[in-house]
């Protein structure tokens, strides 16, 4: 199955990602890095911790895990076949 | 999920099909290496963003078979224009489009060629795959098999353990793997940027009159608000396509004194300021175009410049990392392609001698990083500083620094610095095989060809090889082409002393063109204007002909 969204055209997601970016809520000093460099806008802040409200449009870029200076979040690829896709990169 | 004994089934496993893998698994397959390619994605390239002008060096100087080959492009470009944005209101904008290649060799001589990522990484795996590598896709690599401290295969996501002798490690920037065995470390925000891509639809006769076949950047100051800080990611860029342009920003993660820029609210800002003021982008390109995506990524833009992150070693016992994953990324014009096929192309050749030698030790396959790193294109471009420098115009809001600053690194002035490693890899190809000459002429032309034919590896143009279509014109070139390939055939020993002798002297091509290019720059300027009524014509007439060429003749002998 494959999804798509309005705000990201010529992108798909194919299901079963998972939740392949955690976050490690000891490491968090709710900064919001993550918030600012997720075009995805998969973060929020919430409870004075980073939260992920949704994974479905992210696209893998991994600007989070790099934005993080904390080393909060760990971040790994959702399964083999699963995910962002495009045939316009 | 069944777990196998790993005893070395493959000689070499490659992680990741995108631009750099395949290169790397296709020449250990053609070797005789029992080669296997994994990729994450479902096919190979769909997980892959880019720009993307692929620059003519990765074409001439990477893997023969792409060069020799049709792989699928979406248009030649001559040069880059570009605008540096004094004040949009009142539009008052200066051009520096002073590299480009000039008529009537453009634009079948081009400087580089378009292309989207997935077609052509798919037309780069399935050579692979003809070469005999296997190819999984839809596999996810989650870690190296480490057996007291050597790599001896990977781990997927289905648990699968594969062993390998070598694992060549072509996964692209974030180097996930490279970090979980412990070869690098993670690279920091402020080497990574974050890139804006938009990909609209517009007619190929639009693409044609508007763009033809230059690239268009544009500079502005920071306060302008219209494009990142300068010097801190790439002000606009957009690549013309065959029937689409692409529009690129990107910003480093991070910037000045340690801050993370909002990045969401940035490129928003930037792209409605420049969609809404840029007059060329207004009035010319808006209304014929219609978006078709919007996507992203990171790249590792400034890796090459920090002299830590560059000397981390891109070797292990038994693991060699090529590409983005190894970080090439060029520090000024931002190609990465070009570097992930040369370091793909040594990396096959290392994990040979490995393998023949049955030494796979990171004493070994040290070979590997001393040659990256006597690569003269890939130090070349993993240190080149122009785009760093314009932080420096920026604090002065020196017009004049700003300026310099874009023509060395994409005008004319780049021949300052571009000239010592492209003379000296022109000759050492030369040394190596006087032949390969001959090829560059037949490559510009097929791939003009094909461009125009949309024929990639028999799909579309014209049927190949019907004798009966060729002219004289056609037979004269091929036959020209025979006589070249003939006498450089002949004269193989002598040209390989002098071009190794010649090579020797590169080191003075820099300092030259410092001296010379003042001088020469606005005499050549003049003289390309002033020949335009006669170059014109000649252009269209070297298009027409390759235009309608029997592709046959474009193809490369093989040699008996
Ligand atoms: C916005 C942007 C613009 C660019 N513009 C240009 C340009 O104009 N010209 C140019 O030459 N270069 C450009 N580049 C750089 C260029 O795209 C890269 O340098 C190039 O793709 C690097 O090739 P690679 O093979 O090292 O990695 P990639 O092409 O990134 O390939 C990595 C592959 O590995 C796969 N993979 C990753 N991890 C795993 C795993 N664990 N298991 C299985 N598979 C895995 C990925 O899915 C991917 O297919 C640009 C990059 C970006 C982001």
């Amino acid at each position: 199955m494959k999804r798509v969204s309005e705000q990201f055209p010529g992108v798909e997601w194919v299901e079963g990602a998972g939740e392949f970016i955690q976050i490690d809520a000891d490491k968090c000093n709710a900064c919001a890095n993550c918030v600012k460099v997720c075009l995805a806008g998969c973060y929020e802040i919430s409870k004075k911790k980073a939260r992920i409200k949704s994974l479905d449009e992210c696209m893998e870029c991994a600007a989070c895990w790099y934005a993080c200076t904390e080393g909060a979040i760990g971040f790994s690829w959702p399964p083999g076949g699963t995910g962002y896709r495009s045939d316009w990169g | 999920m069944d777990v196998k004994g790993e005893q070395d089934e493959y000689d070499v496993v490659v992680v990741g099909a995108g631009f750099g893998g395949p290169v790397a698994a296709r020449k250990c397959a053609e070797a005789g290496l029992k080669t296997l390619m994994l990729e994450r994605g479902e096919k190979a390239g769909e997980k892959v963003i880019s720009g993307l002008t692929i620059p003519f060096y990765g074409f001439l100087f990477g893997p023969q078979f792409i060069r020799d080959g049709n792989p699928p492009v979406e248009r030649p470009v001559d040069g880059i224009i570009n605008y540096i944005i004094r004040d949009i209101e009142t539009g008052d904008i200066d051009i520096d489009d002073s590299l480009k290649i000039p008529k009537p060799l453009s634009p079948v001589l081009a400087f580089g060629y378009n292309a989207y990522c997935q077609p052509f990484c798919e037309w780069e795996a399935d050579k692979a795959v003809e070469s005999g590598a296997e190819f999984r896709t839809s596999t996810a690599v989650t870690g190296v098999i480490k057996e007291n401290g050597r790599v001896k295969g990977v781990v997927t996501d289905g648990s699968e353990r594969i062993g390998s002798k070598i694992v060549i490690d072509a996964e692209g920037s974030q180097g996930l793997l490279a970090i979980s065995a412990g070869v690098r470390e993670k690279y920091t925000p402020d080497v990574i940027s974050l890139a804006d891509v938009y990909d609209y639809e517009m007619k190929k006769e639009d693409v044609d009159r508007i763009f033809g076949h230059s690239i268009r950047f544009c500079w502005g100051w920071d306060e302008q608000g219209l494009a990142p800080p300068l010097g801190y990611g790439n002000g606009l860029m957009v690549w013309p396509y065959r029937g689409s342009i692409h529009w690129i920003q990107d910003e480093c993660v991070r910037i000045s004194d340690g801050q993370t820029p909002n990045l969401v609210k940035d490129f928003e800002g930037y792209h409605r300021n420049i969609t809404s003021q840029l007059p060329w982008w207004r009035e010319e390109v808006a209304p014929r175009v219609s978006l078709r995506a919007h996507i992203f990524d990171t790249f590792e833009i400034y890796v090459g410049l920090d002299e830590r992150l560059r000397n981390m070693p891109n070797h292990a016992d038994g693991m060699i990392l090529i590409g983005d994953a190894a970080g090439l990324e060029s520090t000024a014009l931002c190609d990465g392609v070009p570097a992930a096929w040369f370091s793909a192309d040594i990396a096959a050749d290392v994990a040979m001698e490995a393998v023949k030698a049955g030494d796979t030790s990171a004493s070994f396959l040290k070979r590997y990083d001393d040659r990256i790193k006597a690569h003269p294109i890939i130090q070349w471009s993993i240190t080149s500083r122009e785009r760093y420098d314009l932080r420096r115009a920026q604090a002065s809001h020196d017009e004049r620094e700003l300026k310099r600053c874009v023509h060395n690194g994409w005008g004319l002035g780049g021949f300052n610095h571009m000239s010592t490693p492209l003379v000296r890899i022109i000759l050492d190809s030369i040394a190596e095989d006087p032949s390969i000459i001959a090829s560059w002429v037949l490559m510009y032309c097929r791939y003009y060809y094909n461009w125009a034919h949309e024929r990639f590896d028999g799909r579309g143009g014209r049927a190949e090889g019907s004798p009966a279509a060729q002219t004289a014109g056609q037979r004269a070139f091929r036959k020209t082409y025979e006589i070249t390939d003939r006498v450089l055939e002949r004269l193989d020993a002598p040209i390989k002393r002098l071009a190794s002798l010649l090579a020797h002297l590169s080191p003075a091509a820099n300092p030259m063109m410092k001296t010379l290019l003042p001088l020469i720059e606005p005499v050549y300027c003049f003289l390309i204007r002033f020949l335009e009524p006669l170059t014109d014509p000649l252009s269209r007439k070297l298009v027409e002909f390759v235009e309608n060429a029997d592709p046959a003749i474009f193809n490369v002998a093989k040699r008996k």
